[in-house]
């Protein structure tokens, strides 16, 4: 369960690695926006651009696919729920069902938009360190008024640190319960309940255990800032894409 | 000279029951000690005393004659500790996150940061794992990197809570060597373990804990005939009347 998946930082030498992450979520944000709202021709031309980045990232098309194989589910779901809900010119009719053209190709759509939205989102994350989203945070939230970014990008870096460690103790406690045939048991509640437990009480355990050690390496929230630094070629990428972004708006 | 002084020390805990009562301990700078007893005698509620983790009901903990309460930060520098479990002491992302989060938390300059963490890796050995993911990496090498994580602190004294626990012979052998290099550099050494067979024969001093209590200290050869009293298992070698061996040879 703890295994490295796609949706995981992979290093590498792309452009995409070498870009300054608050650019790169800058990107991300406007990309995201502009695909939510783009036609046709906006989105074939981001579409060429984030395929073009995925090649120099090298990412694997078919561990892509298998890695967002459920998303395709609910892509599946959208578009059959917007063929059968928009009216307009009907292909196929049966009963009180009816599809129609004109569903069909905003269901398309729709599915084509999200699909960008999460290949941009899975291209940032394999090509960014947890720990510089966890300086971005810091340094995006450090205007805000009473909110520790500190605080808030240390709570962030020990949900990606402990995840691993939580699913390896789901893993554990559901096979010792197979080992005692948990699963001649057919009801779901009394199986969720002796895992739930179980589980809870040594999460909780472990944060303990957690606060004692992070205290014992003085913990506090007056650390040293992050490391992070806007180079030009940082200015650069991000010109691009706000001007892209803003010319796809427009178009 | 003294480097810890633990004067009538006692810790009674939220449900009323002690989990140390007047200890009374000095431990010299440079020194190798192995705390010893069978589960729930206080080794590991002593301690966490020696870095403030803990606060003493009665008694107090001197470090280099400053009392621990006045300055937790400078304890926590001092006293480097390395707990049982080191899953849940490992806080980084990285091998390497995880070695600078303490000197961060000393709000260090970046480039020292760098330096210490660098070093620290070096000396655990650990510095092509840097870029790894800590819960990838083997029983042995968490080990490593916890005591990697305290050496990037600089202390003076490092402590271990049952440092071999769940540890196969190689991995044992690699602590064991760490543990041993560090001594030899000037750390004074105190080890928390009830295995006394993986340890024994380094250690110039052995103390026993019974229900909260100091019961023997002395130096390992006097200590062992009688550990079994106290339901800790004796090593082998010293059970055929031998000086124990160590684990290195």
């Amino acid at each position: 369960m703890a295994e490295l998946t796609l949706f995981g930082y992979r290093s590498g030498h792309s452009v995409l690695h070498r870009i300054d992450v608050r650019c790169k979520i800058l990107g991300l944000l406007f990309i995201s926006t502009v695909s939510l709202n783009a036609g046709v021709f906006s989105l074939a031309i981001l579409s060429g651009l984030l395929v073009m980045v995925a090649i120099d990232c090298r990412l694997k098309l078919k561990s892509f696919l298998r890695e967002i194989r459920y998303f395709f589910i609910l892509m599946l779901v959208i578009l059959i729920a917007h063929a059968l809900s928009t009216k307009g010119t009907m292909v196929w009719k049966i009963y009180f069902l009816s599809i129609s053209i004109y569903g069909l190709y905003e269901g398309a759509l729709i599915c084509w938009r999200l699909f960008l939205v999460v290949l941009a989102g899975l291209l940032f994350v394999s090509t960014t360190r947890p720990s510089e989203i966890k300086a971005s945070v810091e340094w995006f939230l450090k205007p805000v008024p009473f909110v520790s970014g500190k605080r808030l990008a240390t709570m962030f870096s020990l949900v990606m640190r402990f995840i691993p460690v939580i699913l390896n103790q789901a893993k554990e406690t559901a096979e010792a319960q197979k080992a005692r045939c948990v699963e001649i048991r057919k009801n779901p509640i009394y199986r969720i309940k002796k895992m739930g437990f179980p589980l809870l009480r040594r999460m909780f355990e472990n944060a303990d255990r957690l606060v004692f050690a992070m205290e014992a390496r003085c913990y506090n929230e007056n650390r040293t800032d992050p490391d992070l630094s806007f180079r030009p070629t940082d200015w650069l990428a991000i010109l691009l894409v706000t001007g892209l972004c803003v010319l796809l708006l427009i178009v | 000279m003294n480097i810890i002084e633990i004067e009538n020390l006692g810790h009674r805990f939220s449900d009323g029951s002690y989990g140390i009562k007047n200890v009374n301990l000095e431990i010299s700078e440079g020194s190798f000690v192995v705390i010893t007893g069978p589960n729930g005698s206080g080794k590991t509620t002593l301690l966490r005393h020696l870095n403030g983790l803990l606060q003493p009901t009665t008694g107090s903990v001197k470090l280099a004659g400053v009392p621990v309460e006045d300055d937790l930060v400078r304890a926590r520098q001092f006293v480097g500790m390395m707990f049982q479990d080191a899953d849940s002491q490992i806080v980084g992302e990285t091998v390497y996150e995880d070695v600078a989060f303490g000197p961060e938390n000393l709000n260090l300059e970046r480039i020292e940061i760098k330096r210490r963490v660098a070093d620290a890796l070096d000396t655990a050995g650990l510095t092509e794992f840097s870029e790894y993911r800590p819960h990838l990496l083997s029983g042995g090498e968490k080990r490593r990197l916890a005591i990697a994580g305290i050496l990037a602190m600089n202390p003076q004294v490092i402590v271990f809570d049952e440092p071999f626990a769940s540890l196969d012979y190689p991995g044992v052998r690699q602590v064991l060597r760490h543990i041993l290099a560090l001594h030899q550099t000037g750390h004074t050494i105190i080890i928390v373990t009830h295995d006394l067979e993986k340890v024994i024969a380094h250690a110039d001093r052995l103390i026993i804990m019974h229900k909260g209590q100091v019961v023997k200290d002395d130096s390992p050869l006097k200590v062992l005939p009688e550990v079994e009293k106290f339901g800790v298992r004796q090593p082998c070698d010293a059970r055929q009347g031998m000086e124990p061996r160590s684990w290195l040879n």
